[in-house]
C-alpha cells in the first residue's frame, strides 16, 4: 500500500523529537510484509517497506531450554 | 490415553474389511429410489464430489467451505484442499438414494448457508445501513435558520463507505487496507465514514456539495459494509481472519463488542390485562416522532381513556364523541355490536353525557381540551387557550399516534378506541381473553440495527442542532466581514457523531434524551473462551424485565417458544429464564414495506373499514383486518382472504416475512410486517402432502436449487409465532393428516447452537442439558483459525483438541468439529481407589503424559506510556550498566527494555524496563532525568514470552507494546473436567498406567469415572454416547447423537457384536494392581470430555503472614492480594459455642490487627506515650492490647461527636 496513506498525523511529530540517537537500534519484523525494520527509541513505529504499523519483536538468539513434561 | 486409540481421533479410515455399514447409510427400500421425474445421474459424475456437496454448489467444482460465500470465489484452485476436509456430505454420497422423510433436514444446512447463525444481527445492521439511515436522513432533511429565513440546508443523500483508519479519513478515492484484525491489535475502532450530499444556501445561490463526512460508524463484522463480505477462505487467511468466525459484532477501541438481542413487548399492539381488579387494554404507540402509552380501562363498570397528556381519565364516550362519532347508538354499536350482554355492560357509560351535558362533538372537544396538559409554556405572555383546537391536536397526533389521521378523518382512530373498549368488555365477560404477556407472539426482539438507529438519529439531530446554532450565531451579527459560507460550520461537529456512537458501543450505555431511554449494559464484550462461547453469545437474548420481580411468568418456559427459542440454554440462578437463546432455525424479521400489503388486502376483496358502521363490523361472520395493529379493512370471507393472502405470499407477491393470523375470539385477522418478530421456516403441506418432494431435495443436493428457491416456489415458508399458533404442524411426514398445514424441517432445531452439542439430549434429564449449556461455554479448545495471531487479555487453548466421535447434526452445522473443545477419552465406569468419590475423576498418568487435557494459557500484558502535562512521557529503555545486566531479574530484557521473545519469566523478573520522568512539571526541552519503574512478573508459576507486538496508538501516535505470555499446563489434581452431559468432576487422582485396569486387548482407560454419577442424574445420553462412540471406533465411523434421532442403540449393539464385544458395551478388565480379573464387567468406551477453564493453578492460595490493608491493619482479602483466609462469623459462632476463648482471641486479634493502646483509667480516653492529653497526667495510664479496628471505631465515632469511654477493671480483683 502506498505510504501516502499515512501522513500528517501531528501527534507523530511530537514523538519524533524524542528520537534518541545514542541508543542502539533494535530489529523488528513487520506484521504485514515480514521485512526487518530497525528502530531506535522514539522513532515512529512503522515498516519502511510497506508502511504497516504493527511490528513484532524477533525471537531471542540466546539459547532457551525447555523442560518437556 | 492409550496409544491404540489415536486413530479414532483422525478422520474416519476407509473401511477395508467387511465391516458392517453404518446404519444411516443402510440401503433404502426400493420404492424410495424410484423417481420417475428425477433425472438419472451418470455415476462417474458424483465421484469427485464425495468430499463436498454442500448445498448450492455444483458438484463438479469442489469448493472451499465458507458459510456465507456469495460471489463465486475468483481463485478456486488453492481451496481444493479444504474439500478433502469436508465431511462425506454429512454422511451421504451423491449417488445415495433420497428419502424425503429422512433427507428433508438437508434444508437446514441450506437455510444456514443463506441465513447463518448470526444472520439476524447482520441482516439488522444491513437494514440499518441501507434503509434506516436514509429514512432518518429523510425525516431530518432540512435545516433552517431562525435568523435568516432564506437559509436552507438540505440533505439529498446519505451513505456509509468502507472501513478506514481515522488518519485516512481525509483522503478521497482511497482504498484502505485496514482489516478487522489490525483494529484488534492496534486498539482501533473498525469504522467507516458516513458521508452525505447537501445543497445549501450561500449568499443568494444554492450550492451543492457531495461526499461530506459527518462522522464514523462502527461496522459490524460480516455485514455488507465489512471488508470480509464475500471473501473466500484464502482471502480471509490473508487478512488474518477466521472463516468460521460468526461475525455480527463490532470492534470498538480494539475490543470485540456485541449488542445483545433485547426482548421487549411489541409496539402498536393492544394488550388486555387485569391489574388489581381493573381490566384495561393498553397500547404503546410508537412512530418515528413519538412514543406514548394509551389505556382504555374499566373502573366500577365505567370505561375511561387514560393518557399521560390528559390530566385525568376521560370517559370513553366523550372521547368517541370528540372523535366525531355523532350518535349514542353508533357508539354503542361500535363498541358492543348487537350483543345484548355487551350492550348492557356498556350503556351505563352514557349516563356521563347527561351528567356533564355533553352531547355534541364540539362539547366533547371542549371537555377534552380542558384536560390536556400544557406541554410547553406559550411564548409571549398570556394567551387564551383554545381548548377546542388543543383537543383536536391532542387527539390527532398524541393519543394513539400510530393510527394515522388523514385530514380530519378521525374515523379510524375512533374505531381503534372502540376496538380497545370492546376488548375490555370481552375480557370482563370472559377472563380467558386476558392476554398473556409472556406469549412470545406478543414480544419483539430489538437487534443491533435498531439500537444503532436510535443512537444515530439522536446524534444526527444533535449534529443538526449544533450546526444550526453555530450558523445562527454568525447570522445574528449584522455586519459580517466576509461572505458567509455555512459549510465552514458543517464539518466542525463531525466528531460528536463518531465519538457518541463509539462511546455508547464501548460502554454499553444507551442514553437517549428523546425517548427518555437510559439503558446500561446493552453491549457486552464478546467472550472468546471457546468458539462455542462466542457463538452462544451471538444468539443470546436478554430480557428488559427487572430481575427482582418475584413472579415466575417471564422466567417460565413458554409453549410458544417451541422452535423459536432454545428450550435448554439458559443460565442458572439470577438470570434464569430471563436470558434466552435463539434456536437453530430462528430468524428475526426486519421491517418490510406496508404499502404493497395494504394494496393487496384491498385487491383480495376486503373493504375499507372506515366504510363500515359499528353493527356491520361486529356482525356475524365479518372479520376485521388489522395491519400492524391498525384496523384497515373488513371482510365477510375470512377463510378465503386468509388462503388468498398466504397464496400470494408463497408466490412471492408479498414479502416472505409478512405474516397473517386469524383470531376467532375477536373476529379479527392480523397482518404483521413489522421488525423484530421471531420466525422460522417450515415446509408447506397442501392436500395432505408435503410440497418438498424427493425431486426438489435432489435438486438441492445437486446444487441447482438453493434455500431461497424453495422459498420462492412456496415449498417452504417463514411463520412467526402468531401464525405458527394457527397452523397444524406435523413433526414427521408420517404424521401428516388432512388438517396438516405445515411440516417441521427437523425437530432437533428446537435446540440452539450450544444445546446442539449434546449427544442424545432427548435421553437426558432436562436440567442436565441446561448445565451442559453453561459448561460448554467454559470448555477449553480451539477458538478460531487465527487464534495464534490474536493478542487477547486471556486466552485458553487446548494443545491437542479432538473432534467428537459422537457428533450431532448441529455440531456439523456450527462447524464445532472444526474448532473442537475437548478430547475423546476412554472411560471406564467403575470404582477405583477412594479418590473418585463425589464426582472426582481418576486420570491415567500415561495419558496425561501423552497430552490428554493439556492446555495453554496466554496472558496479555500491555504497555502504553503515561503522558505528562509538560510533554514528557514514560519510556522503555534497555539496561546499560554491565553490572545491572548480570542481575538475575534482568536476564530476559533485550536492548529495547522489553523482554525477549522465547525467554522464560519467573516471579520477580522484569519484562518492561519502564522509566518515568523525574520532574513531572518541568520545562519542556530541558534534558529529562528518568527514574526506573520496572514492571515485574508476579505469578508464582513461570511463563514464556510468546510474542511481543510493537505498534502506535491510532489517535495519539504514542507507542503501544503488547506482550503475550504463555504457559503450558498439564492436568493436575483438582483441575475440572466435564463430559457433554452436565457431569462435571475434578481430578482426584492421577494414577500410573501400570496400576490402571486393562482390557484383554491391553487398553487402559484415560479416565475412570465413579458409577455413582449415573443413578441420581439420569444422564442416559452419556451411556448412549459411550456405546455409540465405542461402536464408531471399531467401525471406523462417526456416529450421531442428534436430538430426536441419531444412531440407534440397537444398531450400535449390533456393530459391537460384530466386533466381538458385548452388546452392553461392557468389557472384561484385569486389575493393574493385583493382576487379578475384576469380578465384574466394566462399562468401557470413549466419551467426549471437555477441560473447563477452572484450574487449580489459578486458584491455589495460602498465606502465613503477608500484606495488610492500610486502613484497618487487618490482612488483605483475596488471592490476587495475597490475602488471608478469613475466620468468618459462622466459624466464630462455632468457637464461641465450643468455648475456645483463647483460640478466638488469637484468631480475631493476635493474628489479625493486634494494637497497643494507652488508655487513661480516669477519663476513659486514649492517650499516647504514657500521657493522657485529657487529664494532662501520667496517672491512670494503662497499656492494653486491642484490635486496631476497635481503636479505629472509637476514633471514627469521636470524629462524629460521639464520645466513647473505655472503662478499665482488674481481671483478678484485689480484695
Amino acid at each position: 500500500m502506498s505510504a501516502q496513506g499515512y501522513s500528517g498525523n501531528p501527534a507523530v511529530q511530537v514523538t519524533n523529537q524524542l528520537v534518541d540517537n545514542n541508543s542502539r537500534s533494535v530489529e523488528y519484523l513487520c506484521g504485514d510484509c515480514d521485512s526487518v525494520v530497525a528502530l531506535k527509541r522514539g522513532e515512529p513505529i512503522r515498516c519502511r517497506n510497506c508502511g504497516h504499523r504493527v511490528l513484532y519483536k524477533q525471537r531471542t538468539n540466546r539459547m532457551v531450554q525447555f523442560e518437556a513434561r | 490415553m492409550p496409544p491404540r486409540k489415536a486413530p479414532a481421533s483422525r478422520a474416519p479410515r476407509p473401511v477395508v474389511t467387511k465391516a458392517p455399514e453404518a446404519p444411516k447409510s443402510k440401503p433404502q427400500p426400493d420404492e424410495d429410489v424410484v423417481m420417475a421425474d428425477a433425472p438419472s445421474e451418470p455415476p462417474g459424475k458424483s465421484v469427485p464430489a464425495d468430499g463436498d456437496v454442500e448445498m448450492g454448489d455444483t458438484p463438479e467444482q469442489p469448493h472451499k467451505q465458507t458459510r456465507r460465500r456469495r460471489a463465486p470465489a475468483p481463485n478456486r484452485g488453492p481451496d481444493e484442499f479444504s474439500a478433502l476436509l469436508e465431511p462425506f456430505y454429512y454422511g451421504k454420497s451423491l449417488t445415495d438414494p433420497i428419502n424425503t422423510a429422512q433427507d428433508k433436514w438437508n434444508l437446514l444446512p441450506a437455510f444456514l448457508k443463506v441465513k447463518g447463525l448470526v444472520k439476524q444481527h447482520v441482516d439488522s445492521f444491513n437494514y440499518f445501513v441501507d434503509v434506516e439511515l436514509k429514512k432518518i436522513m429523510e425525516a431530518n432533511k432540512y435545516i433552517k435558520s431562525d435568523i435568516d429565513a432564506k437559509f436552507l440546508l438540505e440533505y439529498t443523500d446519505i451513505r456509509v463507505g468502507w472501513p478506514t483508519r481515522t488518519e485516512e479519513d481525509e483522503l478521497n478515492n482511497h482504498k484502505s487496507s485496514v482489516t478487522p484484525h489490525e483494529c484488534r491489535l492496534r486498539d482501533m475502532t473498525y469504522a467507516a465514514p458516513i458521508t452525505v450530499d447537501i445543497i445549501y444556501t450561500r449568499e443568494t445561490s444554492r450550492i451543492k456539495r457531495t461526499n461530506i463526512r459527518i462522522g464514523r460508524l462502527p461496522i459490524m463484522l460480516r455485514s455488507n459494509r465489512c471488508k470480509l463480505m464475500g471473501k473466500n477462505d484464502r482471502e480471509m487467511a490473508n487478512m488474518n481472519e477466521c472463516p468460521l468466525d460468526p461475525g455480527g459484532y463490532f470492534i470498538v477501541r480494539g475490543q470485540e463488542k456485541v449488542i445483545l438481542v433485547q426482548e421487549q413487548m411489541s409496539k402498536n399492539r393492544v394488550i388486555v390485562e387485569s391489574a388489581k381488579g381493573i381490566m384495561q387494554a393498553s397500547v404503546t404507540s410508537s412512530t418515528q416522532e413519538r412514543k406514548s402509552k394509551t389505556y382504555v380501562l374499566s373502573k366500577k363498570g365505567l370505561m375511561f381513556l387514560r393518557h399521560n397528556t390528559l390530566s385525568e381519565e376521560i370517559p370513553i364516550v366523550f372521547i368517541l364523541k370528540a372523535l366525531g362519532v355523532p350518535s349514542d347508538r353508533e357508539i354503542l354499536m361500535m363498541v358492543a355490536g348487537e350483543d345484548s350482554a355487551y350492550q348492557d355492560m356498556f350503556t351505563v357509560n352514557f349516563e356521563a353525557c347527561g351528567r356533564e351535558g355533553i352531547h355534541t362533538q364540539q362539547q366533547a372537544l371542549e371537555y377534552v381540551g380542558h384536560r390536556v396538559r400544557i406541554m410547553k409554556k406559550p411564548q409571549g405572555g398570556f394567551q387564551r387557550r383554545n381548548y377546542y383546537l388543543e383537543a383536536i391536536e391532542c387527539l390527532s397526533s398524541v393519543i394513539i399516534t400510530h393510527v394515522p389521521v388523514v385530514g380530519t378523518n378521525f374515523r379510524q382512530k375512533a374505531q381503534y378506541i372502540a376496538f380497545m373498549a370492546r376488548r375490555v368488555l370481552m375480557a370482563i365477560q370472559d377472563p380467558k381473553l386476558i392476554d398473556d404477556r409472556d406469549y412470545v407472539g406478543n414480544k419483539r426482539l430489538e437487534l443491533a440495527g435498531q439500537m444503532l438507529s436510535l443512537l444515530f438519529e439522536d446524534h444526527f439531530k444533535k449534529f443538526n442542532y449544533d450546526f444550526k446554532m453555530s450558523i445562527d450565531k454568525v447570522l445574528r451579527r449584522q455586519h459580517r466581514a466576509s461572505g458567509f459560507d455555512a459549510f465552514a460550520h458543517f464539518s466542525v461537529h463531525q466528531n460528536h457523531i463518531s465519538m457518541g456512537i463509539e462511546r455508547a458501543l464501548a460502554t454499553g450505555n444507551w442514553n437517549l434524551k428523546r425517548f427518555k431511554m437510559e439503558r446500561a449494559g446493552v453491549t457486552h464484550l464478546l467472550s472468546r473462551l471457546s468458539y462455542i462461547s462466542a457463538l452462544g453469545m451471538m444468539t443470546r437474548i436478554s430480557s428488559q424485565f427487572e430481575k427482582t420481580r418475584k413472579v415466575s411468568g417471564p422466567r417460565a418456559l413458554q409453549p410458544s417458544q417451541f422452535g423459536m427459542l432454545c428450550t435448554s440454554d439458559t443460565p442458572e440462578g439470577e438470570a434464569c429464564g430471563l436470558v434466552k437463546n435463539l434456536a437453530l432455525m430462528t430468524h428475526i424479521t426486519t421491517e418490510t414495506d406496508e404499502d404493497p400489503v395494504r394494496r393487496i388486502v384491498f385487491d383480495l376483496g376486503a373493504e375499507d373499514i372506515c366504510a363500515f358502521t359499528g353493527e356491520e363490523i361486529h356482525a356475524e361472520g365479518v372479520y376485521s383486518i388489522f395491519l400492524n395493529g391498525t384496523p384497515l379493512a373488513a371482510t365477510d370471507m375470512p377463510k378465503q382472504f386468509l388462503n388468498g393472502f398466504r397464496r400470494l405470499r408463497r408466490t412471492g407477491r408479498i414479502s416472505e416475512f409478512a405474516s397473517i393470523h386469524i383470531n376467532h375470539h375477536y373476529n379479527a385477522m392480523h397482518i404483521a410486517t413489522d421488525e423484530g418478530r421471531i420466525c422460522r421456516p417450515l415446509i408447506v403441506v397442501e392436500n395432505g402432502r408435503s410440497k418438498v418432494t424427493a425431486r426438489y431435495l435432489k435438486a438441492l443436493r445437486k446444487g441447482t436449487m438453493a434455500f431461497d428457491d424453495f422459498l420462492h416456489r412456496g415449498l417452504v415458508e417463514y411463520l412467526d409465532v402468531n401464525e405458527e399458533n394457527d397452523s397444524n404442524i406435523a413433526t414427521y411426514e408420517r404424521d401428516i393428516n388432512e388438517h396438516t398445514s405445515h411440516l417441521e424441517i427437523e425437530p432437533f432445531t428446537i435446540l440452539g447452537a450450544v444445546a446442539g452439542l449434546i449427544p442424545y439430549p432427548h435421553h437426558n434429564q432436562s436440567p442436565r442439558n441446561t448445565y451442559q449449556c453453561a459448561m460448554g461455554k467454559q470448555a477449553i479448545g480451539a477458538i478460531a483459525y487465527n487464534q495464534f495471531k490474536r493478542i487477547d487479555t486471556l486466552l485458553y487453548l487446548m494443545v491437542y483438541p479432538q473432534s467428537p466421535l459422537v457428533r450431532t447434526r448441529t455440531i456439523e452445522l456450527t462447524k464445532y468439529d472444526k474448532l473442537p473443545a475437548g478430547q475423546n477419552a476412554v472411560v471406564a465406569v467403575m470404582s477405583y481407589s477412594g479418590y473418585d468419590i463425589e464426582d472426582a475423576l481418576v486420570l491415567n498418568r500415561a495419558s496425561v503424559d501423552r497430552g490428554f487435557g493439556r492446555c495453554q494459557v496466554f496472558k496479555k500484558i500491555a504497555f502504553a506510556p503515561k503522558m505528562y502535562a509538560n510533554g514528557s512521557m514514560e519510556i522503555l529503555n534497555g539496561v546499560i550498566d554491565d553490572k545491572d545486566k548480570n542481575e538475575k531479574k534482568n536476564h530476559a530484557l533485550g536492548e529495547d527494555g522489553i523482554a525477549q521473545v522465547g525467554k522464560e519469566l519467573y516471579a520477580g523478573d522484569i519484562y518492561f524496563n519502564k522509566q518515568t520522568p523525574e520532574v513531572a512539571g518541568g520545562v519542556s526541552g530541558a534534558r529529562q532525568s528518568f527514574k526506573a519503574t520496572p514492571q515485574t512478573y508476579k505469578l508464582p508459576d513461570p511463563s514464556y514470552v510468546d510474542k511481543v507486538m510493537v505498534t502506535e496508538n491510532e489517535s495519539t501516535g504514542a507507542p503501544v507494546v503488547k506482550m503475550l505470555l504463555r504457559q503450558t499446563r498439564r492436568p493436575e489434581l483438582g483441575d475440572k473436567f466435564s463430559s457433554r452431559h452436565g457431569q462435571k468432576g475434578v481430578v482426584g487422582l492421577i494414577s500410573p498406567q501400570e496400576d490402571m485396569p486393562f482390557s484383554d486387548k491391553g487398553i487402559t482407560p484415560d479416565i475412570i469415572m465413579n458409577p455413582h454419577g449415573f443413578p441420581s442424574r439420569m444422564t442416559v445420553g452419556k451411556m448412549m454416547e459411550l456405546l455409540s462412540g465405542k461402536a464408531g471406533v471399531h467401525d471406523g465411523s462417526y456416529q450421531y447423537g442428534t436430538a430426536f434421532g441419531g444412531s440407534k442403540v440397537e444398531d450400535m449393539a449390533e456393530i459391537l457384536l460384530q466386533h466381538n464385544y458385548s452388546y452392553h458395551g461392557k468389557d472384561y478388565l484385569t486389575s493393574g494392581i493385583t493382576g487379578e480379573a475384576l469380578q465384574f464387567y466394566v462399562f468401557f468406551g470413549p466419551i467426549y470430555y471437555q477441560k473447563l477453564k477452572h484450574m487449580v493453578q489459578d486458584k491455589m492460595h495460602s498465606r502465613a503472614r503477608g500484606p495488610r490493608a492500610i486502613l484497618t491493619r487487618q490482612p488483605t482479602e483475596g488471592r490476587s492480594r495475597d490475602g488471608g483466609l478469613r475466620l468468618g462469623e459462622m466459624e466464630r459462632d462455632c468457637l464461641i459455642a465450643y468455648g475456645a476463648s483463647q483460640l478466638l482471641l488469637e484468631r480475631l486479634m493476635l493474628s489479625s490487627d493486634q494494637h497497643q493502646v494507652d488508655v487513661c483509667d480516669n477519663c476513659g480516653q486514649m492517650g499516647y506515650q504514657g500521657w493522657c492529653k485529657m487529664c494532662e497526667s501520667h496517672e491512670g495510664i494503662h497499656t492494653l492490647t486491642m484490635p486496631y479496628a476497635a481503636k479505629l471505631l472509637v476514633q471514627e465515632l469521636s470524629s462524629m461527636n460521639i464520645k466513647v469511654e473505655i472503662g478499665l477493671e482488674d481481671e483478678f480483683k484485689r480484695e
